[in-house]
C-alpha cells in the first residue's frame, strides 16, 4: 500500500491481520535463547566489568533488525536475523569482520551516507569504525575516514549531524585509566568528539572535564532544533565530578551547562540513559541507571517563553520507577542498574521501561541475584513492576540489552547480555487487541537515518512523540524502526520534524503496519 | 635492606595532591601508604557511610598500634578499653616492622573492606602483592616470615575483638527494610525521594560498644530547644536563623558548607576528613611509625565513640531536619544548599565527630598547632589553613548551618558532645 496523498511518502513493510484475543495489561514473554541460534558471552575480567552491549540494526536491507553483541574477550558476533513474520525467533551467526575481541559495545549509525549502516566498536584499546559494505560485511575504516581510536576503555557512544556537515559527529565516552592498579580512583581518560573535516573526520577534541562516562546521549532536551549531550559519569571513579550536559553547538568549542543556566549537580553511579517524552509536554523525560537508585528526571520548569532552563526534576520515586532493589527472590539489597530502554511492550499507547541488572561482579552488598525490571506504564504516569508476570525476571548479571519488534509482528521483542552467560532473547508473546504502528524515517544524504528527527503520533488526548537517537543505554542502541503502540486505534495521524527543522503535514496512516517514512 | 627501588614503584600512586606520599621506605611511610588507600576505600565502598567509616578507622588504627607498641614495650591498650583483652605477644627474634605494618594492614583493611568492589579488591592485592614484595627484598626470609605472621596474629585478635561491637555487620547499606515512623510535628521524616533512605540510617548504632566512652553512660548532647512553631520561640528563632543565612550565603560560606560536607560515597566522609588531616600532618612532620599509629588509632577510636554517642542521641530525640520544619512553616519553597543526610537531625554527627577528633588532636599535637587541610584536593576544592584544631572543629559545626541541614543547637551541643567524648580517648595510656 502505498499513501500517494501525503507529502511524505509511506511505504508500508509490514501488515499485521492476526486476531487477537482480549488485550492483557501484562505482555508475555518466550524466552527463545535456546532456538534462537543467538549464542554469545560477554566475557571478561575486571577490563571488562561494564560495556557488554547489543545494537540492534539492520545490515542486508530486508527490513529484519540484526544483531551485533560485544563479546568482551570474546569475539564479537553478528547475528542475522531469519525470523519470519509473527513467526519464533531466528538467527544465524554470520562471519562479517566484526568479530574483534576486547570488544565493550557497538553502535550503528550510517557515517558515510551510503545508505548502509556502519558499525562504531567501543573496545578496550583502540576503538574501530567500521564501514558496512552491504549484505552484511563490514571493514576497518579508521584510516580512511581519519579516525584516531585512541587507546582508552570505551563504553559510552552518541552521534549527532550538526547542521551544516555531512559528515556525524562522534561522542566516545572512555572510563578509567587501565593501567592504574592501586589507585585508579580519579584516573578518569578524556572523552573525545570526533567532529567532521569535510568526509572524514577530524582530530578528537577532548571533552575536558571527564568523569568516567558510561553512557552518553545527543538529545534536544530543549527542543532548541540542536541536540545537546547528556553523559552519563560513574561517581565511583571520578573525583570533583558530576553528571554532565554539554553544549555542542556547530562551529563552536563543546561548553558544559552551568548552574547559571539552571543545571543541578548530580553525582550518581550514572551507568545508562533512555530518554522518552513520557508526560506528552514535547520535552523528552530523561532515565538514568545507577545502584540502588535509579533518576527519572524531567524539567524542573516548563518554559513559558520556549525556553528552557537545564534544570531537571528526579520523580522517578512519585512514578515508581526507582527500581532499587529485586523484587523476586530473597535477595534484597540493593540493585544494579544498566542499560534502561523505553518501548511500548503491550502497545496500549504507553512507554514502559526495561532495565537491565546485574551485579557489577561479586559485591556482597548488592543483590547478586538481580532480576531485570519491565516497568508498565500505567494512564496516570506511574509505572508498576511486571518483569516477572511477563516472563524476563532473569537474574544474569546483565549489562547491555535491546528491544525491538525482530520478528514483524508489532510486538517488541527482547534480547539481554550477560556478563561471563550467554546472552538471552525473549519473544513478545503477547495474545493483545491492541493497534501498533512502525516508522521508519529516512533522508537523502547525509544523515540518512534522519538522526535528530522527531516522529509524532496523534492520540485522541495527546501526541506521542520519539526522537531519533543513536546512543546511551549500556553500549549498545538501536538504528531502525521507531515502535509504537496505538491501544485501540485503528489508525491515527503521523508526521514528522526532520532534523532541519522542517515539520510534516499530518497524514493519517492504518494502524498495524510499519511505513518507511522518507523525506520529501 | 634494599629498598631503593621502591621509590619508582609507587611515585606516580602517590604524587596525588591530597596525600604527598613519595614511598614507603619505614613503617611509618608504610602505614600511612596503607591509610591512603584506606581513605579511597571508604569513598567507594557502599556501606561506608560515616558511622561505619569511624568504626573501621578505629579498629584499623588500634590494630596498626598494637603491631608497633610490642616492639618497644609502649603500653598496649588492652584492659584499657572496653572489651580488649591481650594482644599476641612477639616471639623472640628479629622483625621488620616495615613488614609488620604491611602483614597488619594488609590482613585488617582486606577484612574491614572484604565487601568493596571489585576495583577495590584490585587495588588491595596489588598493595599487598607490589608493596610486600618491595619491602621484603633484602630482608632475611625468617625475619620476613616471622614479622608476617606475627602482623596476621595482632590483626586476627583486633579482627576477632571487633566483631561483637555491635557494627560487625550492616545490612542494605545501613537502611532497615522496615521503619514505622513516629508520630507528631517534631519527629524526623524521610526528606529524600530515593526508597531506600525512606527509613533511617543505623537507628541501632547508638547500641554499639565503644572503644572508651562508657558503654552504660554515653555522653549526650543534651535536650535539644524545645518543638515548637510559636515565632518567639527558640525552636523557631533556630529554623528562622537556617532559612536567613540560607538566603544571604557568601561565596566564602557556600565554600565551607562544600569544604565540610564530605558526603559519603563522594569523600573519605567526615571521620575521614579528620584522619585525612591527621595523615597530612603525620607526613609533613615525618612522625615516626609508632606516634603515627597512636594518633590513627586515637582519632579512629575517637569519631568511633562519637558516632556512637551522636547516634543514641539521634534515635532518642528523633529531631526533624530544617528541611522538613521549614517548608512547613516558613516556606514550602525553600530548598537548603547540601544534600540532607538521610537520619534525624540532633545532634550533628559532624560535629560531634569534630569535636571528639579536635579534642584528641589538640591533645596530641597541641592546642596551637597550626595546619593545611588539603583533604578534598583531588576534587578541585581549595586547601584550607587553621590555626588550630578547634577552630577547625568549630568551622566543620558552622558548615552545618550553613548547608542547611542542622539547627544551631544540632551543632553546639554536637560539638560539645564531641570533646566529652575526646576526654576518654586522651585519658588512655600508650606510647609510654
Amino acid at each position: 500500500m502505498k499513501i500517494l496523498s501525503l507529502s511524505l511518502a509511506l511505504l508500508p513493510l509490514a501488515a499485521y491481520a492476526e486476531t487477537t484475543p482480549a488485550a492483557a495489561l501484562v505482555p508475555s514473554f518466550t524466552e527463545q535463547t535456546a532456538t534462537s541460534g543467538v549464542n554469545q558471552i560477554y566475557a571478561g575480567d575486571w577490563e571488562f566489568m561494564v560495556g557488554g552491549g547489543v545494537s540492534t540494526f539492520d545490515c542486508n536491507a530486508d527490513a529484519r533488525p540484526d544483531l551485533i553483541i560485544a563479546g568482551g574477550t570474546n569475539p564479537a558476533k553478528l547475528f542475522v536475523n531469519q525470523s519470519e513474520q509473527g513467526g519464533d525467533l531466528a538467527f544465524r551467526e554470520t562471519e562479517s569482520g566484526l568479530e574483534r575481541a576486547g570488544v565493550l559495545g557497538a553502535y550503528p549509525i550510517d557515517i558515510d551516507s551510503d545508505t548502509i549502516p556502519d558499525i562504531v566498536l567501543l573496545r578496550q584499546g583502540e576503538n574501530e569504525v567500521m564501514r558496512g559494505l552491504g549484505n552484511c560485511k563490514f571493514e576497518r575504516a579508521n584510516e580512511a575516514w581519519g579516525f584516531d581510536g585512541g587507546k582508552a576503555w570505551s563504553v559510552a557512544f552518541a552521534a549527532t549531524w550538526e547542521k551544516g556537515q555531512n559528515w556525524p559527529t562522534l561522542a566516545l565516552g572512555n572510563y578509567i585509566d587501565v593501567t592504574q592498579d592501586m589507585f585508579p580512583w580519579g584516573s578518569c581518560t578524556d572523552n573525545w568528539l570526533h567532529r567532521p573535516d569535510g568526509v572524514k573526520f577530524a582530530p578528537p577534541t577532548p571533552l575536558k572535564p571527564s568523569f568516567c562516562a558510561l553512557s552518553m546521549l545527543f538529545s534536544d532536551w530543549n527542543r532548541s532544533g540542536t541536540p545537546s549531550l547528556r553523559i552519563a559519569n560513574d561517581r565511583e571513579y571520578y573525583k570533583g565530578g558530576q553528571e554532565q550536559l554539554w553544549h555542542i553547538d556547530p562551529g563552536k568549542d563543546p561548553a558544559l551547562y552551568t548552574e547559571k543556566e539552571g543545571w543541578k549537580r548530580l553525582r550518581i553511579w550514572g551507568m545508562g540513559l533512555a530518554s522518552y517524552d513520557l508526560d506528552f509536554d514535547g520535552f523528552p523525560e530523561y532515565f538514568v541507571t545507577s545502584m540502588a537508585d535509579n533518576k527519572l528526571q524531567t524539567l524542573a520548569e516548563l518554559p513559558a517563553d520556549g525556553a528552557a532552563k537545564a534544570g531537571f526534576k528526579d520523580v522517578a520515586f512519585a512514578k515508581h520507577a526507582i527500581a532499587q532493589r529485586p523484587y523476586t527472590g530473597d535477595d534484597l539489597n540493593p540493585s544494579t542498574g544498566w542499560h534502561a530502554q523505553f518501548e511500548d511492550v503491550n502497545n496500549d499507547g504507553l512507554a514502559d521501561l526495561f532495565i537491565a541488572k546485574g551485579n557489577v561482579d561479586a559485591m556482597p552488598d548488592f543483590a547478586l541475584k538481580d532480576p531485570n525490571n519491565l516497568l508498565l506504564q500505567r494512564s496516570d504516569g506511574t509505572f508498576e513492576e511486571s518483569g516477572d508476570r511477563a516472563g524476563v525476571a532473569a537474574t544474569g548479571l546483565s549489562r547491555g540489552a535491546g528491544l525491538a519488534d525482530l520478528n514483524a509482528d508489532g510486538l517488541v521483542d527482547l534480547i539481554v547480555v550477560n556478563r561471563r552467560e550467554p546472552a538471552q532473547i525473549w519473544r513478545n508473546t503477547t495474545q493483545s487487541p491492541n493497534h501498533w504502528l512502525s516508522l521508519t524515517l529516512a533522508q537523502t544524504a547525509p544523515n540518512t537515518d534522519a538522526l535528530g528527527a522527531w516522529v509524532e503520533v496523534k492520540m485522541p488526548d495527546h501526541i506521542q512523540r520519539r526522537e531519533i537517537t543513536i546512543g546511551g543505554g549500556q553500549a549498545g542502541g538501536n538504528l531502525g524502526p521507531s515502535h509504537f503502540g496505538l491501544g485501540d486505534l485503528a489508525q491515527a495521524e503521523v508526521r514528522v520534524i526532520w532534523p532541519d527543522g522542517t515539520t510534516g503535514a499530518w497524514e493519517m496512516v492504518n494502524a498495524d503496519a510499519a511505513y518507511r517514512l522518507q523525506k520529501p | 635492606m634494599q629498598r631503593r627501588h621502591f621509590l619508582a614503584l609507587t611515585g606516580a600512586a602517590f604524587a596525588l595532591p591530597a596525600l604527598p606520599l613519595h614511598a614507603a621506605t619505614n613503617p611509618s611511610d608504610t602505614l600511612l601508604t596503607w591509610y591512603k588507600l584506606v581513605l579511597e576505600l571508604v569513598r567507594h565502598t557502599a556501606t561506608y557511610t560515616p558511622p561505619v567509616a569511624a568504626r573501621a578507622f578505629g579498629y584499623l588504627g588500634l590494630a596498626a598500634y598494637e603491631s608497633l607498641a610490642s616492639a618497644t614495650g609502649a603500653t598496649s591498650l588492652a584492659g584499657q578499653i572496653n572489651g580488649l583483652t591481650a594482644l599476641p605477644a612477639r616471639v623472640s627474634g628479629t622483625y621488620d616492622d616495615s613488614l609488620v605494618v604491611h602483614a597488619v594492614m594488609s590482613e585488617a583493611v582486606e577484612t574491614f573492606f572484604g565487601n568493596t568492589g571489585p576495583t577495590g579488591q584490585r587495588a588491595m592485592a596489588a598493595m599487598r602483592n607490589k608493596l610486600g614484595a618491595k619491602l621484603s627484598e633484602g630482608v632475611a626470609k625468617d625475619v620476613a616470615a616471622r614479622s608476617a605472621a606475627y602482623g596476621l596474629a595482632v590483626a586476627q585478635h583486633i579482627e576477632k575483638y571487633s566483631t561483637s561491637d555491635g557494627g560487625h555487620d550492616v545490612k542494605n547499606m545501613g537502611f532497615p527494610m522496615q521503619w514505622t515512623l513516629q508520630k507528631g510535628p517534631e519527629f524526623w521524616v524521610p526528606t529524600s525521594v530515593i526508597v531506600q533512605q525512606q527509613a533511617p540510617l543505623l537507628p541501632e548504632w547508638g547500641k554499639n560498644r565503644p572503644f572508651a566512652m562508657p558503654a552504660d553512660a554515653p555522653c549526650t548532647a543534651g535536650d535539644p530547644p524545645a518543638y515548637s512553631e510559636d515565632p518567639t520561640s527558640e525552636f523557631y528563632k533556630q529554623a528562622m536563623e537556617v532559612y536567613e543565612v540560607s538566603k544571604t550565603l557568601t561565596d566564602e560560606q557556600k565554600a565551607i558548607a562544600r569544604f565540610w560536607s564530605d558526603d559519603p560515597m563522594l569523600s573519605p566522609t567526615p571521620p575521614g576528613h579528620w584522619i585525612s588531616i591527621t595523615l597530612q600532618i603525620l607526613h609533613r612532620d615525618g612522625t615516626d611509625a609508632l606516634h603515627a599509629a597512636d594518633a590513627l588509632a586515637r582519632v579512629g577510636m575517637a569519631v568511633n565513640d562519637a558516632f556512637i554517642a551522636c547516634w543514641g542521641d539521634k534515635i532518642h530525640y528523633n529531631r526533624l531536619r530544617p528541611v522538613t520544619y521549614i517548608k512547613r512553616v516558613i516556606d514550602k519553597t525553600w530548598e537548603p544548599l547540601l544534600i540532607t543526610p538521610p537520619f534525624a537531625e540532633y545532634p550533628s554527627g559532624h560535629s560531634t565527630q569534630s569535636g571528639a577528633a579536635a579534642a584528641v588532636l589538640a591533645a596530641i599535637f597541641g592546642e596551637n598547632f597550626a595546619f593545611d587541610d588539603a583533604t578534598h584536593a583531588d576534587d578541585g576544592i581549595k586547601p584550607l589553613h587553621f590555626s588550630d584544631f578547634q577552630t577547625a572543629a568549630a568551622e566543620a559545626a558552622l558548615s552545618r548551618l550553613y548547608g542547611g541541614i542542622h539547627f544551631r543547637a544540632a551543632n553546639e551541643n554536637g560539638l560539645r558532645q564531641g570533646a566529652e567524648v575526646g576526654t576518654f580517648i586522651t585519658a588512655l595510656k600508650t606510647l609510654a
